[in-house]
């Protein structure tokens, strides 16, 4: 067994122990700094909650196809309730940026087609091109080209609203 | 026979050891912050909860002033809501630290497996409220931090396929964010440290003994080192969050954040596989498989001075299995650090988990003590303790019985069956006996003498004492149907299975009732040692169950039966065995070097017997007899001399 250590010693241990234990804490509560952007880095915000066009057309149904329903859910039109996927292509200075294609939500696939993505890209003047196809055939059917200048840090949100039109860029 | 063994510690077990070692020195077996990790969570959580009472009553919850409150109370209090701000965020740094140093211990001393499993898990699931509770709270400030905090675990939880890109939809500019969202917060920031109370308090409920408060001169260093800390360097927002610009880096949490690093570096979806992963394999830690060598078994443990036998689970330390029962164990740092909990082991074998050479010295260890915090039993185990002063222990079990047979088996011994109340059994190791309690609280230990393998009512002999309150009243007045209250079962003299000698039983008078109870059991058991009851009594009359032993012996051809009589009267024509019990057997056996020994009777009988098996080789290890704990092995304390009284002799 070690001879203990005298009294004052120890209590200098115990504080250096103490002070070593607080600027652990100290240090790693806010360092090292975390990176989450380039120093000339500019964010955009790709994010919209838009329906697709409902996938397929009413129809009439025929008397036969009545008789075989229940009487309360005899309605004469058949409209079924899925709708066409989204489709975004966007483009940055005439390269691709980014594409997808989104199923709507919901059980029915009857619900808006949301789409959330945040690209890093570099600071500067940029032209960006915007297409949209929603309808059953994948057409192309909304477009918006844009150029914008973006300084490091600053934040483009790509929205895509119907009553405005169609895509909006709004800068942060 | 007694043995330590001694594991070989793991490269983590003598990673802590060695850092134990140090901390020894700096401040002592007893103020060693690494044998506190629970302790002291326990005490960085209230700090937490009391700092964040007060900020929670300054705190604005509105997009607008969410920030500038936490900067008001920061700067414009800088000595009460400054420094309480920084005690509430760098004693949730250091919960965390605690925490994971807490399971790391408790898994490198693989004392997270079997029973301990509840533990283990309900220690996981708090980690991780604690990180949630954590990260929360970083949403509060509506800084660059907060910003960047909502944001990320909004994309973290729009990858989950319900979800599905909705969420982080609500960050993505100012216009977005409302004031409602940090009535959200405060609200989630309130119950998830709620939900960390609770899961504690479970967790620490399955813990025996489980200390909550580290010492006092410990408490008040952490609390003097985070407050100077705080001071020198205080806990600041970082600029307000606004979500049209990015900044390019952050002052980090490390304790709390580094999952949100992983999130932005590896995505979302490897994150979640990450921490689910994680998560799954730190909650199946304790089923994993381990070495078969190092499997546990459950086994007993009978001590004194509490004359009591307990069970000990498998992988449990007798410190541990104790504390469980309530008895007054001595510890402190439950961790082989301080050496407070040493005792003797009487008998059996013991494997000692990894300790601090400066708590058990090898003499002390030759010597036959042991440390009950380390120690896990390899057999039955018999241990002998100081109780820690002042300690009270939990008194035995109290029940109230009913006579439902009385049979007179010879003039003076009276067979009684009693039958619980409500019809319980009650498990007890053949050997052990209850306390009849008298209506003044008086107290008169009688021996089971039935196995407790069969179940029934319980069986006891009383011999009538002339002038004995009990007695007298068993044998003139009890009749079927009456009560009784009694307590146990008490009594550490059991029958240990683990050997191989032959046994010699030595009966006196009604100490048959505890040698009945083994040899039912060892009959039940199938047990296939040599088994030689010798019964020593006055004359034939005092034989009241010969015709059951001599049963015994013609059924199992591994027992016999040996009568004595002391004083055989004229009327007996005794042609068998008479003289001393003791006296016969060594007759018989002139070397009881490969016999083990278990007498019950007077104490004169086995004062008599003892040393003189001892001088014909009968090892101290083998010679078992609750008589012999009144003398000359131990000296009888005070009132326990009544308890370990046997088979009725006491009045």
């Amino acid at each position: 067994m070690s001879k203990p250590l005298p009294k004052p010693l120890r209590y200098a241990l115990q504080g250096i122990a103490y002070a070593a234990l607080a600027a652990v804490i100290g240090y790693f509560s806010t360092a090292p700094v975390y990176r989450q952007l380039g120093d000339n880095e500019a964010v955009l915000k790709l994010s919209f909650s838009h329906s697709g066009q409902l996938k397929f057309a009413c129809r009439e149904r025929d008397a036969a196809e009545l008789a075989k329903l229940q009487p309360n859910m005899r309605s004469k039109m058949d409209c079924p309730r899925e709708r066409a996927l989204v489709r975004v292509e966007l483009d940055m200075d005439g390269q691709p940026l980014y594409r997808v294609s989104t199923p709507p939500l919901g059980l029915q696939k009857d619900g808006a087609a949301t789409v959330y993505r945040r690209l890093t890209i570099p600071a500067g003047a940029h032209h960006f091109s915007a297409r949209l196809a929603d309808g059953p055939d994948g057409a192309i059917n909304f477009s918006k080209d844009i150029r914008v200048d973006l300084k490091p840090g600053q934040v483009i949100i790509v929205d895509f609203l119907t009553g405005s039109g169609g895509f909006v860029f709004t800068r942060g | 026979m007694t043995s330590t063994a001694s594991t070989s510690p793991s490269l983590g077990q003598r990673a802590f050891l060695a850092l134990e070692k140090i901390f020894n020195r700096f401040f002592g077996e007893h103020l060693n912050p690494l044998y506190f990790l629970g302790a002291v969570a326990y005490f960085l959580l209230w700090i937490v909860i009391f700092t964040g009472l007060y900020l929670y009553a300054f705190f604005e919850t509105s997009v607008v002033q969410a920030h500038a409150s936490v900067d008001a109370l920061t700067h414009g209090q800088r000595f009460v809501g400054g420094i309480l701000r920084s005690l509430h965020r760098y004693a949730s740094d250091g919960l965390v630290l605690v925490i994971a140093l807490h399971m790391l211990r408790h898994f490198a001393f693989n004392r997270h497996r079997g029973f301990r499993w509840f533990s283990w898990v309900s220690g996981v699931v708090i980690l991780w409220l604690t990180y949630a509770s954590g990260i929360n709270g970083y949403m509060l400030p509506w800084d660059r931090l907060s910003q960047f905090v909502v944001t990320a675990t909004a994309e973290w939880f729009d990858v989950l396929p319900v979800l599905g890109g909705s969420m982080a939809r609500n960050f993505i500019s100012n216009a977005n964010v409302s004031d409602r969202l940090f009535s959200l917060l405060s609200f989630i920031h309130i119950g998830l440290p709620l939900g960390v109370m609770t899961v504690l308090w479970i967790h620490t409920q399955r813990v025996p003994g489980a200390r909550t408060n580290p010492p006092r001169p410990l408490a008040l260093g952490l609390l003097a080192s985070l407050t100077a800390l705080s001071l020198l360097k205080p806990a600041l927002s970082q600029a307000p969050a606004d979500m049209a610009t990015m900044v390019a880096t952050l002052d980090f949490d490390w304790f709390y954040l580094p999952t949100y690093a992983l999130i932005q570096q590896w995505g979302p979806a490897n994150t979640w596989f990450l921490v689910l992963g994680a998560t799954a394999l730190l909650l199946i830690l304790p089923w994993l498989p381990q070495r078969a060598a190092s499997r546990p078994k459950s086994w007993s443990l009978a001590l004194h001075p509490d004359e009591r036998i307990i069970a000990v689970r498998a992988g449990e330390t007798l410190l541990d299995a104790g504390l469980r029962e309530g008895l007054p164990l001595p510890f402190e740092c439950r961790n082989g650090g301080c050496g407070a909990c040493k005792c003797t082991l009487l008998h059996g074998e013991v494997a000692l988990l990894p300790y601090q050479a400066s708590a058990l010295s090898e003499s002390e260890r030759a010597a036959g003590k042991t440390l009950l915090c380390c120690a896990q039993a390899l057999s039955d185990v018999e241990i002998d303790y100081v109780p820690q002063a002042g300690a009270k222990a939990h008194p035995a079990k109290r029940y109230v019985a009913r006579v439902t047979q009385l049979e007179l088996l010879s003039p003076d011994v009276m067979r009684v069956f009693l039958q619980i109340d409500g019809g319980a059994t009650l498990p007890f190791h053949p050997g052990q006996y209850i306390n009849i309690v008298l209506a003044d609280g008086a107290k008169r230990s009688f021996s089971f003498a039935t196995t407790p393998d069969t179940g029934g009512d319980i069986e006891l002999h009383v011999r009538r004492v002339e002038g004995g309150r009990f007695t007298s009243a068993v044998f003139h007045s009890m009749r079927v149907g009456d009560t009784l209250r009694f307590e146990g079962p008490l009594g550490a003299f059991m029958l240990r299975e683990d050997g191989d000698k032959s046994i010699i039983f030595v009966a006196g008078s009604t100490g048959f009732a505890p040698i009945k109870s083994m040899l039912e059991h060892a009959f039940h058991t199938g047990m296939q040692r040599r088994m030689i009851l010798y019964w020593g009594v006055r004359s034939r009359c005092d034989l009241y169950l010969a015709d059951l032993a001599q049963q015994w012996a013609r059924e199992h051809a591994n027992f016999s039966f040996v009568p004595v009589l002391s004083a055989p009267l004229s009327e007996d024509r005794w042609s068998g065995r008479t003289g001393l019990v003791h006296e016969a057997i060594l007759a018989d056996f002139p070397d009881l070097a490969t016999h083990q020994v278990y007498a019950c009777g007077s104490v004169q009988m086995v004062q008599a017997a003892q040393p003189a098996f001892a001088q014909h080789g009968l090892a101290s290890d083998d010679c078992f007899s609750d008589a012999f704990h009144l003398a000359p092995q131990r000296a009888p304390r005070g009132n326990n001399a009544e308890m370990v009284q046997l088979g009725g002799t006491h009045v």
